[in-house]
């Protein structure tokens, strides 16, 4: 009997190893109709992983204060043995965390697996993203260059068109009436501790439902045995004769990562400053405001919602409403039917609300 | 080759590939944590004469530790490094008795850095200097 075993044997008769792994890996069954979109989720606890790793080995170097932080950086950048390549797959990793949950939350939404039973799973998704923008709004100021102190100045400024709380709440969010050293220390706090913290319980919690709930079968193709949700008592979604996550899905979820890998790596050596403007390269100065400041690609479609409303109020409703009809989706869209072609409205109303997205996302790239 | 052999092939082909994988991820990060070499030390250090009277001591950084420069009462001037030979705690001079205590573990060394009492296995460190135009340079 070879080592590994005894070792394995030990374990399973304290804690019961095998019958774990027969649950959670080969005994884990899939529909067979499962497809690539399936792994988008698996890219983005990589993704997580990766920024979780590159953000605690950022945090030996850099300096939180707004004196030395843009110093630390271009320490970090230039001085530091592969410092640029922990802080770019930092940076863009961030940047590829928001277009991946984007491709996660389509394919959920275009296969209908938001559907009952699946809402909470659907709800703690939508709270994942929100949780990843904030990482990525609170990441951005750290830096202290002109672009991130103009960029936090604007994003935090628009919570002030909510009704008489406003002033008050960007006063609280700034921690002084302007973004200042203040401002650096509470999104530092918020950026290395309590946001992640939030994101790793609310991952635990999407695949807890996951895994209670069970896997949906893709709208497509073969469809097996189906064992019909009727919503009177709780059933597992079974997958009889389905195909076992490991090693199965688990090599499918690996060729995803590796695709995604090749993607991610290839910004990161041959245009690593794909995200970057120029701003991002000049130390924060307070007292001058450079021209044409503008958010990272994902914030452009708010950007411009807040210019073409004339009452920004008015803007941030539109931004909220939409946000809130996203977040109760599967409360409101209580057909049985999953397949998009068979849902010509839904498949209207979302290709349209993307394509308006994409449009203000590009119209407020070139305003 | 029977089926055997070779899912054994493919299986070496790609632990070694895993292997060089997870190395040439771990070398970046190994480099990233590593001391920067040469950070924050002189190769040498001048230090002008009349800052040691007799009897003084002077403490001062040398090459990324601490060292110290004593002149005895004789006007004869010593270098030494001042990091204790037992556990590596810095050494005090007391200007009194005219030698080193060691406030870690009581270690004693003299003027000319042998060990006088105490834990200390080793003399103190002697550091090659030079005296010229006034000044006394360490390194």
């Amino acid at each position: 009997m070879s080592m590994l075993d005894r070792v394995i044997d030990w374990l399973d008769v304290r804690i019961g190893v095998r019958e774990l792994a027969k649950e959670w890996g080969s005994g884990y069954l899939l529909p067979r109709n499962i497809n690539f979109w399936y792994s988008m989720g698996s890219i983005l606890l990589f993704i997580f992983l990766l920024q979780v790793v590159t953000g605690i080995l950022l945090l030996i170097h850099y300096v939180p204060d707004s004196e030395k932080a843009f110093a630390s950086v271009a320490v970090i950048m230039n001085d530091v043995p592969y410092g640029w390549l922990i802080r770019m797959i930092h940076a863009v990793g961030s940047n590829m965390m928001v277009a991946i949950a984007l491709l996660h939350m389509f394919s959920v939404l275009f296969m209908g697996s938001y559907k009952a039973p699946r809402e909470i799973n659907w709800l703690s998704g939508f709270l994942l993203l929100n949780l990843i923008l904030a990482l990525c709004l609170t990441g951005y100021l750290l830096p202290w260059s002109q672009l991130s102190f103009w960029a936090t100045t604007v994003a935090t400024n628009s919570a002030g068109a909510i009704p008489y709380v406003g002033p008050t709440l960007v006063e609280f969010l700034r921690g002084g009436k302007l973004v200042g050293p203040p401002t650096l220390g509470r999104f530092f706090a918020l950026h290395v501790a309590l946001l992640p913290a939030l994101v790793v319980v609310l991952v635990g919690i999407h695949f807890f439902f996951l895994e209670r709930i069970g896997i949906s079968t893709p709208p497509f193709g073969h469809q097996g045995k189906k064992t019909p949700w009727r919503g009177d008592a709780f059933r597992y979604d079974a997958h009889p004769g389905g195909i076992p996550f490991i090693p199965n899905y688990l090599l499918q979820d690996l060729t995803s990562i590796a695709i995604y890998l090749a993607v991610f790596l290839s910004v990161v050596f041959f245009d690593p400053y794909l995200f970057f403007p120029k701003e991002a390269f000049v130390p924060a100065n307070p007292y001058l405001t450079p021209a044409h400041i503008k958010p990272e690609w994902y914030f452009l479609p708010n950007y411009q919602m807040l210019k073409i409303f004339s009452n920004e109020f008015v803007g941030i409703a539109a931004q909220g409403i939409a946000m809130t009809l996203l977040a109760l989706l599967p409360f409101l869209d209580r057909g049985k039917e999953r397949h998009p072609l068979k849902r010509p409205l839904f498949l209207a109303c979302s290709i349209g609300g993307i394509l308006l997205w994409l449009g203000l996302m590009i119209w407020g790239h070139f305003s | 080759m029977d089926n055997e052999g070779r899912r054994r092939f493919l299986g070496i082909c790609l632990g070694a590939l895993a292997t060089a994988g997870a190395a040439a991820a771990a070398w970046p990060v190994l480099r990233f944590l590593s001391p920067r070499a040469g950070a924050g030390s002189a190769a040498k250090v001048t230090i002008p004469e009349k800052e040691l009277p007799e009897g003084e001591a002077k403490f001062f950084e040398f090459a990324g530790a601490s060292a110290v420069l004593i002149r005895k009462r004789d006007g004869e001037v010593a270098a030494y490094s001042a990091v204790c030979t037992h556990l590596g705690c810095i050494v005090q001079w007391q200007k009194d008795r005219q030698e080193f205590l060691c406030p870690c573990h009581a270690g004693r060394f003299s003027s000319a850095g042998e060990v006088l009492g105490g834990p200390p296995p080793k003399p103190l460190v002697r550091l090659p200097f030079t005296v010229a135009g006034g000044n006394i340079t360490v390194g």
